[in-house]
């Protein structure tokens, strides 16, 4: 229906920019539409499916379909089915072009750099327009359900501000409702009941109880969102009605209801690779493509030889190249073993430091390659010195740098010690703990295809850079080749 | 009599020269197979474990910090290059040390002894589920050991704790009461490492807001301001939090 026609001069090649070349079917709020069952959509690497499960929806009225706040958006302004029911930063360059800038996505509270700034301006919009990535503002310190501030365990500063936002009088950490600013990008809106599994009472990682869904009382997941802040799909969509759509009053109990149901029945993934062809075929692996996660169950744990994370791939080994490629890629994924080190709450949760594993020892969870546990880990990617970022008084510097200090009685980050420099401090931010700075729930690895740039902070500008951070950072030692099965493979997703 | 007042003696001097209680970098081994974690003291290499999954009764040391290694040599052949340690128990060091970083290659004719789990996917399931409690009637008490300065509650504790829940739930407890303690360890070179002051309180906070929020209701908590006193053999039986179920 919205189909784009395939440019097949795209180089599949290693480190290549990738550009996106679908027509972007970009969902307008208000608009009256039907969504079909089923839609395909062009992206890079080939075609995502997205299915609807409970069928068609008539856009018009819908709650995720209708700005319920003051700036115009809707839920499906930032969670495009196009894009995997998140956004990427090619599509959001194509609607400033589109719309000169004036589409709701870049509203001044948080599709800007800053609120502050003027917003006609591309400059202004940069961080969304170059990575993907919102304005986050949270306060600090963090605040518990009743309101009342909870104890922190470290001092945190400024030390580099690009946006001017966290060192402004209005909006940052002075101001007088102190708050802190971090820059992520959406999580897609799909395969949710994957993300909501594996709830336990008490959390291993922490050994404390895990957080409770206000309405049921029930514990949760706590895999929802890059820092875990909200326990349930009604609570995420409320605080982003409040928040990103700045909305002036809670929407009605039936419009939450309406959305939490419509998110619960998406599945994404992606069903045709630009040069393998289909995805989905009878006696391949079992986890690909979108009828897939419609079909099987959430909490199976997949770093299992009986019963991988996304089935197994050997049936295409002697297949044609790609798919022969993307089982190499899914092989390496499973089986390839490397030094998994200095990864807070991976290495220091009584597994050992370092530990010779493999990519699907984290990234366990069966069909979505999250972790089955609350999985909120520092891999790297925010902290210094491994973050993605260059040097704090770079002039190419995009983020903001935070100098986190903690408190002599706490127990310090397990790898990084009691001073920290970090772009996000993600968990801690919510937990107020040492050992979490700079701790990121990890994502979903499904319709990566459709929705780059990659990493939280958006830094990976396509998947070639995603293996190569990991290869850097676990001197995994791949080969340019094995880079490109593994690209194939996570593309393939 | 007399005899067997030396016999006593000499059996406890023999004892205590098989304690080994240091504080070291500890030194990871790469084999064919998962790695060995060792740790050096005075000129010898001990074997303290391998790599496992977290449901293994053994925890790994961590490379960045040292590690304190409380155990008594045993007797029999060398293990992955080091002398076996039995009873065992390690505590990781909370600061950063950036000098423990030793990560040695494999060696030909140095193997680590055959692991429930190997470095790839496992190849069974875990055990995830908490002890049946149907064997035990009235007053019980359950016990959580901690590692040196920590009040992290490991995997295996999880569930005494979810064991000492279901318990008190099934008999319908008149109370359950929490009782937090820190410990002292007495070293090899006699050196006395104390826990933090706070230590007790907040391992004893912790659990009774696990009972709590695992439903269970009457949870007390309390806690003993003092350490505990260390004896270089049983110290780290005395880094504890006892749960006592009353009918």
């Amino acid at each position: 229906m919205y189909r784009a026609f395939l440019l097949l001069a795209i180089p599949l090649l290693a480190g290549a920019q990738y550009t996106d070349t679908s027509q972007s079917r970009w969902v307008e709020p208000a608009e009256k539409d039907t969504l079909p069952s089923f839609d395909d959509f062009d992206n890079f690497l080939g075609k995502l499916g997205v299915i609807q499960a409970s069928g068609p929806v008539d856009t018009a009225g819908h709650p995720f379909f209708t700005p319920l706040g003051t700036n115009g958006r809707a839920c499906v302004t930032c969670h495009q089915p196009t894009y995997g029911m998140s956004v990427s930063a090619e599509g959001l360059r194509n609607r400033w072009r589109t719309s000169s800038g004036k589409d709701p996505v870049f509203a001044a509270f948080d599709g800007s750099n800053c609120p502050n700034l003027p917003q006609g301006q591309e400059k202004s919009h940069s961080l969304l327009l170059d990575r993907g990535l919102f304005r986050i503002p949270l306060p600090w310190p963090p605040r518990h359900p009743d309101g009342s501030p909870k104890p922190v365990e470290f001092s945190i500063e400024v030390v580099r501000d690009p946006t001017g936002c966290n060192l402004s009088p209005v909006y940052g950490l002075k101001s007088a409702q102190p708050t802190i600013s971090v820059y992520r990008r959406p999580r897609p809106a799909a395969n949710l009941k994957y993300v909501l599994s594996g709830a336990q009472n008490i959390v291993l990682k922490t050994g404390t109880l895990a957080d409770r869904d206000p309405e049921t009382g029930k514990p949760v997941s706590m895999n929802l969102m890059a820092d875990a802040r909200e326990p349930s799909l009604a609570a995420q969509a409320l605080n982003a009605i409040l928040g990103h759509e700045e909305a002036h009053e809670a929407p009605s109990r039936k419009q939450l209801k309406d959305i939490v149901d419509y998110e619960s029945q998406i599945y994404a993934a992606q069903v045709e690779h630009i040069f393998a062809g289909p995805l989905v075929d009878r006696g391949g692996p079992f986890g690909l493509g979108p009828a897939a996660l419609r079909d099987r169950h959430p909490g199976v744990l997949g770093d299992n030889e009986y019963e991988q994370v996304f089935g197994n791939f050997d049936s295409w080994k002697g297949s044609d190249f790609y798919r022969a490629s993307i089982a190499r890629g899914a092989n390496i994924f499973m089986f390839r073993q490397f030094w998994l080190r200095d990864a807070a709450h991976i290495n220091s949760i009584g597994l050992g430091n370092p530990i010779k594993r493999t990519c699907a020892t984290c990234h366990n969870a069966q069909m979505t390659g999250q972790d089955l546990s609350a999985g909120w880990v520092d891999v790297g990617t925010t902290n210094y010195p491994t973050w993605t970022e260059p040097d704090t008084w770079a002039e190419t510097a995009e983020l903001p740098v935070f100098k986190i200090t903690c408190r002599p009685d706490a127990d310090p980050h397990p790898y990084l010690g009691r001073v920290i420099y970090t772009t996000d401090p993600g968990r801690a931010l919510i937990s107020g703990r040492c050992v979490d700075v700079g701790s990121i729930v990890m994502q979903q690895l499904r319709s990566l295809a459709a929705r780059p740039p990659y990493f939280v902070n958006g830094s990976a500008k396509n998947l070639r850079e995603v293996v190569d951070f990991y290869d850097r950072r676990f001197e995994m030692r791949l080969s340019d080749s094995e880079k490109e099965d593994l690209v194939n493979f996570l593309g393939a997703l | 009599m007399r005899l067997g007042y030396f016999a006593c003696l000499f059996a406890a001097s023999i004892a205590m020269a098989q304690e080994r209680n240091f504080v070291a970098c500890p030194i990871v081994r790469d084999t064919k197979t998962v790695p060995c974690y060792l740790a050096e003291y005075e000129g010898k290499l001990y074997f303290l474990g391998i790599q496992q999954d977290i449901t293994a009764a053994f925890h790994p040391p961590q490379l960045k910090h040292q590690v304190l290694v409380e155990g008594q040599a045993s007797e029999g052949p060398l293990v992955c290059g080091g002398i076996p340690l039995k009873p065992l128990s390690i505590s990781v060091i909370k600061d950063v040390n950036p000098a423990c970083n030793t990560l040695l290659p494999a060696e030909p004719g140095i193997d680590a002894p055959p692991a429930a789990r190997g470095a790839g996917p496992a190849s069974h399931p875990l055990t995830l589920s908490a002890a049946p409690t149907e064997s035990l009637s009235g007053r019980q008490d359950f016990t959580i050991l901690y590692a040196f300065n920590d009040d992290y509650v490991e995997f295996a504790s999880i569930a005494t704790v979810q064991k000492a829940a279901a318990y008190a739930t099934k008999i319908r407890a008149s109370a359950v009461n929490v009782m937090g303690y820190r410990g002292t360890t007495v070293l090899s070179n006699e050196e006395r490492l104390i826990e933090k002051p706070e230590l007790a309180e907040r391992r004893a906070q912790a659990i009774a807001t696990l009972l709590r929020g695992s439903g269970v209701t009457g949870v007390t908590a309390d806690w003993k301001k003092e350490p505990e006193p260390g004896d270089g053999k049983t110290d780290p039986s005395r880094r504890r939090v006892t749960i006592t179920v009353i009918p």
